[in-house]
Parts: structure tokens; sequence; C-alpha cells
């Protein structure tokens, strides 16, 4: 078959490649909405451990260590972008 | 007697008291020609559009059957009682890939004799179309089986099985027409490539019933 | 931990998908028959090699997982399968690109490495709805795997019957890939695959990374005691990694 003159050619081969990119950054995009979910989530779960072993922070002076502090010393392993104090409650505990 | 033996001669004894599958797959083939002639117009085929209608149509017919395969076991507990029972449970893939076998072999004792009836100019196509036929059954009836098991533990298990088995079936369907074709010329049965399509055909079955007898452990694993 | 290695491995992609279309655009001579446009075919047929051996490579996983028993084997299996989809449907564009060009029609019956590949890309769409059918999560890994492992049989099966098919006397379209290609055309395609090769791994772990740490996250918040996240349901078609 002859070969189309290198104007039209062109538009088709740059449309195949196009579409590669295209392909590709969608599905960067969507794993930038999941990056971003687990962030959300990863920050809410930090306030809830924050808030909770805020609450046993107060008790633990007057009982002896509860339970379930073992989890919150696993939960509170966080970046290094989090304040400092939670850091400091796994000792507390 | 073996567990495969007494479960296909179950299966066999049921469905012959009640016919059920059998009938519906017949009278769904008899009248799906009927549409067919009026679909395209035609009272004779020959060719490609013969193998097209007749293999079409065999397996959509198929799919009513393969779609009841294991509505029995799932209502009553076969499939329990298989996997408490001290035997290989691959029997059950096996008598059940007979028994499918079995009725479409049935099926088409009366179907492809009515689209000859219908369509065709004469019967002579029609004795090596049976080796075509039973190969093509071997395949549908092993992956009918494998597919079908799952399907019955599932949600909209009678639209899982046309999706699924369709695409599974394709290679198995191409060859069947690939062979048919040249067998229903106008001009006479003609055979070219005939032993190379049979051969795919072999191959798609032996795939198959290997690939179900596998697996088929893992299916009924709970 | 899926994320290990993920850096090197992406900053290899880039390097070899870049080296891959300079030499196609300042390298590989034009093609004789088709002129410009058999460019297409440097990333068309590495998508579509990828991908199949995407699908077989699901399909071992497969294996895999209902020897052990290791959930992990189905998320690879599932993750191996998802991209193989997705790389397909590149597959499927650009060679509806490549087609129109070549022989004016979008779509063309007469090549049969498309029309095989579409077939089996038909097939591997059923694997979610299949999936999603089925309720319970041990029980769909298991009939997951055995559909990933069907399906990979069939892929050989597939390919040969269509194939045959082909009318002995119509003319192949992409005829780039029958006869052998000269040299340096060789080298450029040799270069995009593994480009494309590399690209599929990489994205892969990106997406086991990315389910292995929603998955961590679930773990927490459950030996937390912690609420339910309210916005989003679990997946009822994606096995959880963890």
């Amino acid at each position: 078959m002859p070969a189309l003159p290198l104007d039209e050619a062109g538009k088709y081969v740059a449309g195949a490649y196009v579409v590669f990119m295209a392909l590709i950054l969608i599905y960067v995009a969507i794993m930038a909405v999941k990056l971003q979910r687990i962030e959300r989530e990863l920050r809410e779960l930090a306030s809830f451990v924050e808030a909770a072993a805020g609450d046993s922070g107060a008790q633990s002076r007057h009982h002896p260590a509860r339970p379930d502090a073992g989890a919150r010393a696993q939960g509170s392993q966080s970046s290094s972008v989090r304040p400092s104090g939670s850091g400091g409650r796994a000792d507390d505990v | 007697m073996s567990a495969f033996a007494a479960i296909l001669a179950k299966d066999l004894r049921s469905e012959l008291r009640t016919l059920r599958s059998l009938a519906a797959m017949v009278l769904f083939s008899v009248t799906t020609f009927v549409i067919f002639r009026f679909g395209l117009d035609r009272t004779s085929l020959d060719g490609s559009l013969a193998a097209g209608v007749l293999w079409v149509t065999l397996l959509f017919a198929a799919i009513l059957g393969i779609n009841r395969l294991f509505v029995a076991e799932r209502e009553e507990g076969g499939f329990d009682a298989i996997r408490l029972a001290p035997i290989d449970r691959t029997a059950l893939f096996a008598a059940k890939a007979a028994a499918l076998f079995i009725y479409l072999a049935a099926l088409e004792a009366v179907a492809v004799p009515v689209f000859a009836l219908f369509f065709l100019d004469s019967a002579a196509p029609l004795a090596p179309l049976v080796a075509v036929l039973l190969l093509a059954d071997l395949g549908l009836a092993a992956t009918g089986a494998l597919i079908s098991s799952m399907a019955v533990n599932s949600r909209a298990r009678d639209l899982l099985v046309p999706l699924v088995l369709l695409p599974l079936v394709v290679p198995l369907m191409i060859a069947a027409t690939g062979a048919s074709e040249p067998l229903l010329e106008l001009g006479g049965p003609a055979y070219d490539r005939f032993g190379t399509w049979l051969a795919v055909l072999g191959l798609y079955d032996l795939v198959f019933l290997l690939v179900g007898y596998a697996v088929f452990d893992f299916l009924l694993e709970d | 931990m899926y994320g290990k290695g993920l850096k090197p491995l992406s900053i290899a992609t880039v390097a070899t998908l870049a080296a891959a279309f300079s030499l196609v655009f300042f390298y590989a001579p034009l093609d004789a028959d088709q002129g410009f446009v058999q460019k297409i075919f440097y990333v068309h047929v590495p998508l579509a090699i990828v991908a199949l051996l995407g699908f077989v490579g699901g399909g071992v996983a497969a294996i895999l997982h209902l020897r052990s028993g290791d959930r992990r084997w189905d998320a690879r299996s599932y993750v191996a399968i998802h991209m193989s989809v997705i790389f397909g449907v590149a597959v499927l564009i650009t060679g509806a690109i490549w087609a129109k060009a070549s022989w004016g029609h979008w779509w063309v019956w007469d090549e049969p490495t498309l029309v095989s590949f579409l077939i089996v890309f038909l097939l591997y769409a059923t694997y979610y709805p299949f999936r999603y059918a089925i309720e319970d999560p041990e029980r769909q890994a298991r009939y997951a795997s055995v559909f990933a492992i069907a399906a990979g049989a069939f892929v050989p099966l597939n390919f040969m019957a269509v194939r045959l098919s082909e009318s002995l006397v119509h003319p192949r379209v992409f005829a780039t890939a029958e006869g052998g290609l000269p040299g340096s055309m060789m080298l450029t395609f040799l270069v995009a695959l593994a480009g494309m090769a590399l690209l599929w791994v990489t994205l892969v772990k990106l997406e086991l990374t990315a389910k292995s740490a929603s998955g961590q996250l679930s773990r927490l918040r459950r030996a937390l005691d912690a609420p339910a996240e309210s916005t989003r349901p679990p997946s009822r078609v994606a096995p959880e990694v963890s």
C-alpha cells in the first residue's frame, strides 16, 4: 500500500504516541488520587491516636499501663514530619 | 462402581427422567434455525454462512445446558457430599464433563439433521461433520464444566457463564467453523485443511481437559 | 515490602523509554513500504508483547497462589492482569490508529495478531465481573486464580487458531513483523520492548505498593479500634493486600 505523505502520516504517528503518554498520565493521576486518600486516612488515624493517647495520658498517672497500650505504641510509629510529641508518647506508656 | 460412573449415572438418569435441559436445547436450536431463515432471508445455506449459522446456534444451545449443569449439586448439597466423601474430587469434574458431552451429542443428533433438512441440499457433509462435532463437543464439555462449576457458586450465575465462556471458546469455534465451511460447500464436501483444524480442536480439548483436571480440586476446597 | 526498588526501577524505565523514543525518531530508518506510519510499530508491538507476557505472568502467579495458599500471590496475579488489560487498551487503540493510517479503516480483520489480541482482551475483561460475582473473598481469590490459569492456557491456543484462520492469499497489513527486520530497526524495537517491559513492572510495583499501603492502614485501623473510614467502602473486586 502507498505510504502516506509525511504531514498526514505524522498526525497518525503523533496520535499513537500521544495516546500512549495519555494513558500513562491518566494512570499516574489515578495513583495520585489513591495517595491522597492514603494521606488523609493516615492523618485521621494520627489525630485519633493523639486524641486517645491524650486521654490515657491523663489517666496513666493513676492507673497502671493499659492493655491496649501496646497497640498505641505501635500506632504512633510516624513519619518524620509529625511533631515529636507523638514519638515521646510511646515512652510514657 | 467408581465415583465417576456413579455421578455420571445419577446425572443421566435424572436428565432422562425430566428431560429438562435436553428438550430446551433442542427446541431452542430448531427455533433459532427458523429465525435465521427469516433473518438472513435465505432458504438454503452453504459454505461459511451454513457453518456460521450451525455453530452459533449449537454454541448458544450448549450454554443453556451448561448453565444448568451444576444446579442440582448446589441445591441439594452435592458439593458438600463430594467434599466429605473419600474419593478423588476430580471425579466430579470428569463426570460432569462426560454428562455435558453426552447432552451435546444428543442435541446434535437431532439438531444437525434438522439443519440439513432446512438448509442443505444433500446429506453428504453430515458424515465427516460428525468428527468435527465430536471433537468440538469435547472441548465445550471441558470448558463448560469448568466455568459452570465456578459460576454456580456466584451471584448472577446465568450471566456469568455466557460472559466468560464465549471468549474462552473462540478458538474452538474458529477451528470448528474452519473445518465445517469446506464441508458445506455447494459443490460437495471439500477437505481444505481438515486435518489441521481437527488437530487444533484436539489440542484445545487436551489443554482444557488437563486444566480442568488440574484445578478442580481447588474449586471444591472450603 | 513492595515499594523497595521502586526508585531505581522508575529511573531505569524513564531512561530506557526516552532512549527508545529517541532511537525511533532520530535513528531508525524510514520503512520502504509504509513510510513514516511504520513508526507506530515501535509503540504498538512492544505494548502487545508485554501485555501478553503479563497475562501469562498473572497465570503463573495464580498457580503459585493455589499451591501456596498465600494471598499475596493472588494480589500479584490480580495486579498483573489489571495492568495487562490497561496495556491492552493501549494496544488496541494504537493498533486502530495504525490500521487507519495503513489501510484506511479503524479496524481490520486481516491482521491476525490484532484480532487475537482483541479476543484475549475480551476474555480478560470478564475477569472483573467474574471476581465481583463471587462474594466470599477467599473463594473469590481461588476462583480468580483458576480463571487466570485457564485464560493463560488460552492465550497461545487463541493465537494459533486465529493465525490459521487467516486467508493464505490475503496480504498482511502490518508486514513489518514478517521477514527480517534490518539491524537498526531491530535495535530500536528491542530497546522499546525493554522500555515497555520496565514500564509494566514499575507500574505493577507501584500499584502493589499503593494497595499494600492501604492494606496496612486498614490493619492499623483495626488494631487501634479506630472508627471505619466514612467515605469509601472496601473494594469487592480487588484483593486486599496486607
